[in-house]
């Protein structure tokens, strides 16, 4: 057994502060002044996710005494069992929001697709670590990776759950980059996806965008056939989403689009959200309107308060000290995540904390980027804040994974 | 694991620190553009997002009589709201069930609240009773967009109709709300009577009031924060110068009759009383409109809503000779002496009746009994010494058929003809003598309204002064401050007072001796007057009673007409002077005249001219 010194109890401080935040949060989204305006069973929300952190703190503990070889051996199984519930929630789950993900086991929902994520990352770590001489740059292999996530992102689509889908989807590049993939293509696969997003803010900084990082793709490479692909696909790009947005698609589709850098354009519709959302943050100050003050919170200006937009709720009710708090928190996380991973020895550990990290930035990324208006809004809730049971356990199991990893780091790499 | 993949793994580590680290600088940044560089600018929406501005309307002035009794004033009526924006369509007919209406009206009044404004709050229903308020505002939880509001409307506390003395409200429509910033959609406006003219006083200013409301615009309750509200400012009161016990007697003397009285004192143009019958039932109009009612008076074929005291036209008949007599004195044409001999008629071409005793008049004698001759022949020498123009000029320094400044809407001017007019109307050489001479008694083209005949009543009656008839005595501001209505009291500068003892007399003995003498004549009160009738091709005559008491010291004019009435002396004049007496003793002492007024009913008069 390892030296409880050798626990990473700042990750462990940092996810209990960030749980205890969430809950004051959802507190204030849905027991405040606001739950005369909500339906009982969104008022119920907190009292369910406070037994999933309940759960959860049971389940970080027990993971502790596992084996870490065991997240290698149960990887497949895992994957299978995922895809398995995955279909028969499609066939028998329960819609809610439009999105056909949810598993009801009595009172509470189990959403297949949060599991699916573990699984995935686990399943494609063990495939790409399980020989020495698997490498991305065969791409055989690397196909056969990308094949594993494309299976549940295909299942989360048919779901309806585009946000999750976008989370599986960037787990390809970061995988296939952390497993050899060399920096420049790594850079030309998710080079559209940036060049895309600046052409909806500006189809000029769209275009020189494309130009630049195919400057760099060329400079970091110096591949003649990547650097003229990475050339055209990024002109493409732009040129497509030009196209799609003055001449394909209709005002309204635009409008949804857009609405993140332009909300007045259709300010009760597509708007609203970016503009209530802005306001709540906006308006809360240096220091907040105070726990359950918040009138863009209490007086339910806010849309999603206690997942997509719980960001603003700490925002307007706790100020940029309670805001910018989360961010801190988040980063750090986030570095001392990757920090361990550059001290495993194992590839496997590697590989499994760079994606669980890679996914928990994605969430936060998206989330406060919509919150805050940086990105169009995209229904993602924020790690260990945001109202999500599946999503609550999901994430804590997989912090769970990479501290118990690290705990075990030396009877780990025994292994190997 | 070998060098190059150790190398590879600490460079991707760092490569992914510093993508992370940056893009949680970029959230850091812009959450801190946000909540620090841009807090003014969201604090400012986020407030405005929760509060609501609400008009709160100002309560509407009061109207007063002369004694201080209160005539108008308001009460609290239930009122259902609606905001457009938050309003689901869909929910109309829930709605219409819970008001007890029928669908269509619901989907016009929310089509026109949106055309009005998407997302101020206006007034769905006005005047709903308390049961269907209260299930409205039961089933508030399911019907967003829609709310209440206690409003008011007018409460008429005595029993006066006064109906266009006071006049009624209606909502201001479309063209009148978008031209004002005072007025909102569902506002109610003065439509006539006091209620129009005055009602840039009475409205008052309206109030802003801060509340808070939710995402789905309910209210939460009063703002309680920087932003003051305002609150309304009363609508001025009004003080009149009726009577209201006076108005009282006269509507009920004159209900069943078509017609109109005005009292009104002769020293300074104060309106004591002013009826015109039929009237119509301003309490029927002071809430929600009542369609049917309000379709019933306008197809009227009585017309209920015209003001006969002050907007018909009629020929003033034998209540113009009193002025005509003056007119002769000044221009020289008959003295106090000059004697006129009446046989039968006026023969000037052809023979003009007359149908007064035969024998010898004066100018006493000849207003005293309607001696038509007498002014015949008056009439024919003012025109044939060509002074028809100035005829005219010193008729409407009496008030008639010059326009009249009354505070109440739609005062008739009337007709006193020129030849300038005469050229007009007939057509340029195209009247002649027998057209002028008609004039002089009170016939032709000549038209006045009740109104104009109490004005030039009042004008012999005060001595020759010219006054303004004018029903308001001040108006009362919020604060306390008073506006005094300016009494005019000009000297009529052709007018000698030998001329206006002769008539005085006159039309003293119309009612001691003439044909006043069977219901105006009372020991209580000397009152001075003159019968009259207009010609009515359509019917029965039309009755003028024109009179002023006491004779020495004038307190009270008082004009009667009635429409079809026959006789004006057993129609008109008993009403009259069952007016002086009320007024001047306070009681009313013949019941007799009394009774019979009550049980009056027109008759054929087959002497029109000689009253």
């Amino acid at each position: 057994m390892s030296n409880p010194r050798e626990f990473n109890w700042v990750i462990l401080t940092v996810w209990l502060l960030l749980t205890c935040i969430g809950l004051v949060a959802i507190y204030s989204a849905t027991q405040g002044p606001v739950s005369e305006f909500l339906p009982a069973h969104i008022q119920s929300n907190f009292i369910k996710q406070l037994a999933f952190v309940v759960v959860s703190i049971l389940v970080m503990l027990g993971v502790q005494f596992v084996s870490p070889r065991t997240f290698m051996q149960l990887s497949y199984v895992a994957y299978f069992i995922g895809i398995v519930l995955m279909v028969l929630t499609l066939i028998f789950g329960n819609e809610i929001n439009g999105a056909k993900s949810w598993f009801r086991i009595g009172p509470f929902g189990f959403q297949s697709s949060e599991f699916m994520k573990i699984a995935t990352i686990l399943a494609v770590a063990n495939y790409l670590t399980s020989r020495r001489n698997i490498s991305v740059e065969n791409i055989r292999y690397a196909l056969i990776s990308v094949l594993i996530i494309i299976i549940p992102t295909g299942l989360v689509i048919a779901q309806n759950d585009f946000g999750t889908a976008i989370i599986f989807i960037a787990l390809i590049p970061v995988m296939l980059f952390w497993s050899g993939l060399p920096y420049g293509v790594s850079l030309f696969i998710v080079s559209p996806a940036i060049i895309l997003y600046l052409t909806v803010l500006n189809w000029q900084l769209g275009l020189l965008s494309a130009v630049v990082l195919t400057g760099i793709v060329f400079f970091i490479q110096r591949r003649k056939w990547l650097t003229i692909t990475s050339f055209i696909t990024g002109i493409l790009t732009v040129i497509g989403v030009r196209l799609a947005l003055t001449e394909v698609l209709q005002p309204h589709q635009i409008a949804r689009i857009t609405a993140f850098t332009n909300p007045s354009y259709d300010p009760t519709g597509a708007g609203w959200n970016v503009i209530q959302a802005k306001t709540a943050i906006g308006s809360g100050g240096i220091s907040g309107k105070g726990f359950l003050e918040g009138t863009q919170t209490q007086l339910r200006f806010l849309p999603e308060q206690w997942t997509d937009f719980v960001f603003c709720v700490i925002g307007e009710e706790f100020g940029f000290i309670g805001a910018g708090l989360v961010v801190i928190l988040f980063m750090i996380l986030f570095l001392r995540l990757l920090r361990i991973a550059g001290t495993h020895k194992h590839p496997f550990a590697q590989l499994v904390t760079v994606s669980v990290t890679a996914v928990y930035f994605i969430h936060f990324f998206i989330n406060v980027g919509s919150a805050t208006a940086l990105l169009p809004v995209i229904g993602i809730p924020l790690p260990f804040i945001s109202y999500g049971g599946s999503a609550f356990l999901t994430n804590t199991i997989m912090l769970a994974i990479i501290l118990n990893m690290d705990f075990h780091k030396r009877e780990f790499s025994i292994y190997r | 694991m070998d060098t190059r993949s150790s190398n590879r793994t600490r460079t991707s580590i760092r490569a992914l620190q510093l993508i992370m680290l940056g893009l949680c600088l970029v959230v850091l940044g812009r959450v801190f553009y946000l909540q620090i560089i841009q807090y003014d600018t969201y604090s400012v929406l986020g407030e405005e997002n929760s509060i609501r501005q609400e008009y709160v309307s100002p309560s509407r002035g009061l109207i007063f009589d002369r004694n201080g009794v209160l005539l108008v004033d308001n009460e609290p009526i239930f009122t259902i709201t609606i905001t457009p924006s938050k309003f689901d369509k869909e929910k109309i007919p829930l709605l219409a069930s819970l008001m007890n209406v029928s669908d269509s009206v619901i989907t016009e009044r929310v089509n026109e609240a949106q055309r009005y404004s998407w997302y101020r709050n206006s007034p769905l229903l006005t005047d709903v009773d308390f049961e269907t308020f209260s299930r409205v505002q039961e089933n508030l939880w399911q019907l967003s967009g829609i709310g209440h509001e206690i409003g008011s409307k007018r409460h008429y506390p005595t029993d006066l109709q006064a109906s266009h003395l006071f006049g009624y409200l209606r909502e201001a429509d479309r063209k009148e709300y978008e031209a004002s910033d005072d007025l909102r959609l569902g506002d109610k406006i003065g439509k006539s009577g006091l209620e129009l003219i005055y009602e840039d006083n009475l409205r008052g200013d309206l109030g802003v009031e801060f509340q808070r409301v939710n995402a789905y615009g309910q209210t939460i309750g009063e703002y309680e924060g920087e932003r003051a509200g305002q609150n309304p400012l009363q609508g001025d009161n009004i003080i009149t110068t009726i009577d209201a016990e006076l108005q009282a007697y006269a509507e009920e003397l004159m209900q069943g009759k078509t017609g109109a009285v005005i009292a009104m004192n002769p020293n300074n143009g104060e309106i004591l009383a002013i009826v015109s019958s039929p009237n119509y039932d301003v309490r029927r109009l002071a809430g929600r409109l009542d369609r049917q009612y309000w379709a019933d008076i306008n197809s009227d074929t009585t017309r209920p809503l015209y003001n006969r005291a002050i907007s018909s036209r009629q020929p003033p008949g034998s209540t113009f000779k009193p002025l005509m007599g003056m007119i002769g004195l000044h221009l020289g044409h008959v003295t106090e002496e000059t004697i006129i001999a009446n046989r039968g008629g006026y023969q000037r071409g052809r023979l003009y009746r007359d149908i007064a005793p035969l024998g010898d008049y004066d100018l006493e004698k000849a207003i005293a009994f309607s001696s038509n001759t007498y002014f015949y022949a008056l009439m024919d020498k003012i025109a044939s010494n060509g002074q028809f123009n100035t005829w005219s000029g010193l008729v409407k320094e009496f008030g008639l058929g010059v326009p009249n400044s009354i505070d109440l809407p739609s005062a008739n001017q009337g007709i006193v003809p020129d030849s300038a007019f005469m050229d007009r109307w007939f057509g340029k050489r195209r009247w002649g003598l027998g057209d002028m001479i008609n004039l002089g008694i009170g016939q032709g083209v000549l038209s006045v309204s009740p109104l104009q005949i109490a004005q030039m009543t009042s004008s012999i009656a005060n001595g020759g002064y010219k006054i303004q008839p004018h029903i308001v005595h001040s108006v009362q501001r919020s604060d306390g401050t008073f506006e005094y209505t300016p009494i005019v009291y000009d000297p009529i500068d052709w007018v000698k007072d030998e001329y206006l003892e002769v008539v005085k007399n006159g039309m003293r003995r119309v009612v001691e001796e003439g044909s006043g003498r069977f219901y105006a004549k009372t020991d209580k009160v000397a009152i001075a007057g003159k019968t009259g009738t207009a010609e009515n091709p359509h019917g029965y005559s039309h009755g003028w009673f024109t009179s002023f008491a006491p004779v020495d010291d004038p307190q009270i004019v008082i004009t009667v007409f009635l429409e079809n009435a026959g006789f004006a002396s057993t129609s008109a004049a008993p009403i009259a002077a069952l007016l002086h007496e009320k007024y001047l003793t306070g009681e009313v002492s013949r019941k007799f005249v009394y009774n019979y007024v009550m049980n009056w009913v027109p008759k054929e008069d087959n002497s029109q001219r000689s009253e």
